[in-house]
């Protein structure tokens, strides 16, 4: 297939290179990884529990989204840009591993993309309707809860590709 | 000398524990644990940040910071809490090996300051009113819990990467 052959040919990239065989390379960008998840999965966690009305409920909801947006973009762009680079290291065994966690959890993270996609052009849209009432509505509730339960199952995903990739 | 005794003894314990046993031989167990670990780091790093950006003036405006930290509190500490079961149980898997290995030491050093400054010193910075205490004084509080909570997720993140050295765990010869 055609895509195997850009996936080996992004391996033989110098760059690539530079990423397997650097010993500070992956282990730093590892960990920008890691800890940017309190940031960006901290933060998103956050913004689900106050859909869910659990959390910050004393802040609008509208307050709550505007707030958080930007450290989210950011939060993210850095889980990308680091995600990518680790991709980039040994991209062969990413795409291949048996069981396919990789292809699992950029499977998952469509869906939580598409969630978020339904919650803006939805129930998001209307947040000025619902901003102060005690409770939120139940469309709020659900983007929350499904949006939790997408981030456990892409962080286990992410954590179960480490034990399926062929030792360097 | 009898302080080292006792945590050796208790890292060979946990070692030798039924869940250090049962994890260390499961092949799914670890990054079952692992992950409660990272959603843990997620929840309390998030909302320990949440309101350190405040208390720094980066954005989380309106409301005072003592109800944003009255909001994210039982959050922070169940994070907290599920951080601390998730990596004891890491922990005993290889208790006797993190025994000699400095990374974790320094990751340990840095927890129990951290978690003795946040519910003190930093608490009662976050509890003071706007008018109660000097702009000076919340940003120092945060650039030192930043400071701290980093010392303790960089020092986790080393441990991996740190070769414990034999000598300092020729004790463990007798654990089998």
């Amino acid at each position: 297939m055609w895509f195997d052959s850009v996936l080996e040919w992004l391996k033989n990239t110098q760059f690539s290179m530079l990423m397997r065989e650097s010993t500070w390379a992956e282990p730093i960008v590892e960990s920008v990884h890691v800890l940017t998840l309190t940031m960006f999965l901290g933060f998103a966690i956050l913004l689900d529990l106050r859909l869910l009305g659990i959390c910050l409920t004393r802040k609008r909801a509208s307050e709550v989204l505007a707030q958080f947006n930007p450290w989210l973009f950011g939060g993210f762009a850095v889980m990308v840009m680091t995600g990518v680079l680790l991709f980039c290291g040994d991209p062969v065994s990413f795409y291949d591993t048996h069981p396919p966690f990789f292809k699992i959890k950029m499977i998952l993270l469509a869906v939580a993309g598409f969630n978020v996609l339904i919650f803006n052009l939805g129930i998001g849209r209307k947040v000025a309707e619902w901003d102060l009432w005690p409770r939120t509505p139940v469309a709020a509730k659900v983007a929350g809860i499904v949006s939790i339960v997408l981030w456990v199952l892409i962080v286990a995903a992410g954590r179960a590709i480490a034990y399926v990739l062929p030792p360097p | 000398m009898w302080l080292k005794t006792l945590v050796l003894s208790f890292c060979q314990w946990c070692n030798n524990s039924f869940f250090g046993h049962g994890i260390r031989d499961s092949v799914w167990l670890f990054p079952f644990v692992e992950i409660f670990h990272l959603i843990g780091l997620a929840v309390l790093g998030g909302t320990l940040l949440v309101l350190n950006l405040r208390l720094l003036g980066f954005g989380f405006r309106g409301g005072r910071p003592s109800d944003l930290a009255q909001d994210v509190r039982p959050w922070m500490i169940g994070g907290l809490a599920v951080m601390l079961v998730s990596g004891f149980l890491l922990f005993s898997t290889e208790a006797v090996k993190m025994y000699g290995n400095w990374a974790f030491r320094a990751k340990m050093s840095f927890l129990l300051l951290a978690i003795l400054y946040t519910f003190t010193i930093y608490r009662r910075v976050v509890k003071a009113d706007e008018f109660q205490i000097a702009r000076v004084w919340r940003i120092s509080a945060a650039a030192l819990s930043l400071l701290l909570w980093s010392g303790v997720g960089i020092g986790g993140r080393a441990i991996g990467f740190v070769t414990t050295s034999a000598s300092s765990v020729n004790v463990s010869a007798s654990q089998d």
